[in-house]
């Protein structure tokens, strides 16, 4: 009743929400069930084919290929994880140290600018940096005597850390900025207080920068859980038939039987299990990191 | 009064607000949804009038202005009128989504592995009546009757009609760079090595630079030309009793690996086969980079016009067969690319009318020249191809029309008449594949990589892919 009252009373308002939430209704929740509706059929493309239980999810679950692809996932992902979570608080805090503005903005250009870049476009800069024919890295390697060119993107020891890699390199700038607007805002008075008790630089960074960088933290460290079970567009692009079975992951595993093979129920099974596991991800990681004390 | 015209002000505004809003988020979806909401609008003028709804791949024109053209173009020599829906990328996709969205099209284009999903979908019209008795596509010296049994299930039906004449790959050699080194046409492995090792060490660029290559691949694609010095076929054979088996995946495959690990240390292969993409390779061969490519028949032609248009002085590619073997020469012919009409399709008639047309004399040029007055002009009876045209290739979806009666009016590219009678002469046959293909495509691929860059021991990897393929189940022997 309550609820109605209230709906009542600011009844424009909602009526202004009306048209995002058909927005979401019809883009994203109708999908939704309809995508979980098909996971539990035998997929028909014309016509309605008949439900078949949990069996699509059973044969995913049972499906050696999908055993790999979870432990590359976990593998890529937790590198890209724990790397690109710590790599841009370090450049944060450092660029933060540089006193020459012109320096400090040229630096946060050229470490932001791979984000705005595609992946078809970081995948092809990689793919020519290392090369076995002419690539950067390869010529470097001769410089210093090194006489055979190493193929990197198709040995399938390098095949991983240069999925991290190349993914750090792309985002690292963003998640920077991030932090440095975080820095800006913290209050001057705490530095104050510490150079008068008389803290140098980096007890300045242990005990003032870095407490009051957790919030901004905690919001980067949740957005990258979310988003570490898709990674897909780097994957496509920088794999080949040579390392697939290192750093094939979910979203290539569901590309590949919904699009490629036509089991639209087999994929739509796996991609909800992937949107469990990061619905489990995100509340564990809520609980742990106590995302919604000190915000 | 005054707390109703309160109210009423609200709603007013809260509706004007919420049709801007509605009309920002519309605004901001750019140009994607331009181009469905252009598509829809032609699929809603389709259904109002009798209009030939078709979704393609390849046939049509390079960018949208040339699509309209073309569709006027269809109208003018077929009175059909057609609405094409040509997706820039991602046809596969776009195929998938609109049957199982319900989407409406009276034609779809695709090959022969992508019909056998539909068939078993039931979503395709079972044509093999129809084609009976179309006096067009049943005469024999239109269509040869062995190209029919190309496209036939199972169950001997038909449920799709020729898009062209499917050719196939084969090793395209630099022709000028072997009159140049007094080379001869390799017929062994051992020759094809002696070849590479000229292309590689002789200059023959006569550039002074040590920058060729022998042979460029991308991946697996497409080394059946060498397979077949050891009678290897490429994907699956199936013998009578239905067992599969992967050729690539045998004892039989292991001196072809080996040889190519041989070509890979010594520095005469492309040493970014593994990860070339087709264009990588084709532009490692048209920029004198490597002195053979392994690619389709109908790019020997294309090559050396490319070449002509971007007047480089020394050029020549050639087709040749792949190396003897115990099977004699095989080669790989395409997967035929074909029409069919969905089960929901509005004019199925129509569709049928379009399919005699495009293999009339008419519907060859289109295919073939494209559009009069933009690709090509007719003076005095005879064809003369614009700039535009040349630009082309003579390519708008069918290069090479299945009927035998037509004969191109401009003549062919230097080469491409050869390349395809090497093809259709060297035991070049269809590949079989089953649904399971692109997951055991990647073990192969996998391991077979591995032995060619000599990762390891190419026994070794035959041993784990039977193993891997084995245990998934892909293979039964």
């Amino acid at each position: 009743m309550n609820l109605w009252k209230t709906v009542k009373r600011h009844y424009s308002l909602y009526l202004m929400l009306l048209p995002i939430l058909v927005y979401f209704i019809i883009f994203t929740y109708y999908p939704l069930v309809r995508g979980f509706i098909i996971s539990l059929q035998e997929f028909q493309m014309i016509g309605r084919g008949p439900f078949i239980g949990f069996q699509n999810y059973l044969e995913v679950l049972r499906d050696p290929q999908f055993i790999q692809v979870t432990i590359n996932t976990f593998m890529i992902s937790g590198g890209i994880l724990i790397v690109g979570f710590v790599f841009p608080i370090i450049i944060a805090l450092s660029l933060n140290e540089v006193m020459q503005s012109v320096f400090k903005r040229f630096t946060q250009t050229v470490i932001y600018l791979p984000h705005l870049f595609s992946w078809v476009i970081v995948g092809g800069i990689w793919i020519f940096i290392l090369s076995p024919d002419g690539g950067l890295i390869n010529e470097i390697l001769t410089w210093f005597g090194k006489e055979e060119s190493i193929h990197f993107l198709v040995r399938e020891d390098y095949a991983r850390p240069i999925m991290i890699a190349s993914a750090i390199w792309k985002d690292a700038g963003y998640t920077c900025i991030l932090y440095l607007a975080a820095i800006v805002s913290i209050n001057p008075s705490l530095y104050e207080a510490a150079d008068m008790d008389g803290a140098g630089i980096l007890q300045k960074m242990r005990y003032v920068t870095l407490p009051q960088l957790v919030p901004t933290m905690k919001i980067v460290l949740l957005l990258n859980i979310m988003g570490i079970l898709r990674i897909f567009d780097q994957v496509y692009v920088l794999s080949n038939s040579a390392i697939a079975n290192e750093v094939d992951v979910f979203m290539t595993y569901t590309y590949e039987k919904g699009i490629l093979q036509f089991q639209m129920g087999i994929a739509s099974a796996a991609a909800f299990l992937v949107l469990l596991m990061t619905l489990l991800l995100t509340f564990v990681t809520r609980k742990l990191i106590r995302y919604d004390e000190g915000m | 009064m005054k707390q109703l015209t309160v109210i009423g002000s609200k709603v007013m505004r809260a509706g004007l607000l919420s049709m801007f809003l509605l009309i920002a988020g519309c605004q901001s979806s750019t140009s994607e949804e331009d181009v469905s909401e252009a598509n829809s609008e032609k699929n809603r003028e389709a259904s109002e009038g009798e209009t030939l709804n078709i979704l393609t791949n390849v046939v049509g024109g390079k960018n949208s202005e040339e699509m309209d053209m073309f569709e006027k173009e269809v109208e003018r020599l077929s009175g059909i009128s057609v609405n094409m829906v040509k997706p820039p990328s991602d046809y596969d996709q776009k195929l998938l989504a609109s049957i199982s969205s319900g989407e409406q099209y009276d034609l779809v284009y695709l090959t022969k592995p992508q019909l056998d999903i539909l068939v078993e979908q039931n979503a395709l019209t079972d044509l093999t009546e129809a084609v009976n008795n179309s006096e067009r596509l049943s005469d024999p010296s239109i269509i040869p009757e062995e190209e029919w049994d190309l496209v036939e299930t199972e169950n001997e039906k038909i449920y799709g009609v020729f898009n062209k004449l499917e050719g196939g790959t084969m090793p395209i050699v630099r022709q000028d760079w072997m009159e140049k080194l007094n080379l001869e046409q390799p017929e062994t492995l051992e020759e094809f090595y002696q070849l590479f090792k000229a292309f590689s060490e002789q200059d023959p660029d006569g550039n002074g630079k040590d920058d060729t290559y022998g042979l460029s691949t991308a991946g697996l694609y497409d080394i059946q030309g060498f397979m077949s010095a050891e009678g290897v076929k490429a994907r699956y054979t199936i013998d009578e009793d239905g067992n599969r088996t992967i050729p690539y995946a045998t004892q039989a495959a292991v001196p072809v690996y080996e040889w190519f690990a041989t070509l890979y240390e010594e520095g005469l292969l492309d040493p970014n086969f593994a990860t070339n993409e087709t264009g990588d390779m084709r532009e490692m061969f048209l920029t004198d980079r490597a002195g053979m490519v392994t690619y389709w028949d109908a790019w020997v032609g294309l090559f050396n016009n490319t070449a002509e248009v971007e007047d480089k002085e020394h050029f020549e590619a050639k087709g040749m067969a792949g190396a003897d073997g115990p099977n004699g020469k095989m080669l790989r012919r395409g997967d035929p690319s074909l029409w069919s009409i969905p089960v929901n399709a509005e004019h199925p008639d129509m569709a049928m009318e379009f399919l005699e047309f495009w293999h009339t004399e008419e519907g060859n040029i289109l295919g073939t020249l494209g559009i009069k007055g933009h690709d090509y002009q007719v003076e005095d009876g005879e064809y003369e191809l614009t700039e535009t045209g040349r630009e082309h290739s003579m390519d708008h979806g069918a290069p090479y029309p299945m009927n035998q009666q037509f004969e191109n009016p401009v003549g062919s590219y230097a080469g491409a008449e050869e390349a395809q009678s090497v093809i259709l002469d060297n035991n070049s046959t269809v590949e079989t594949s089953t649904a399971d293909w692109p997951e055991a495509e990647k073990i192969v691929e996998n391991y077979a990589l591995e032995a060619m860059m000599g990762e390891i021991p190419a026994d070794e990897a035959v041993e784990q892919m039977q193993k891997e393929l084995l245990q998934a189940d892909l293979i039964d022997e």
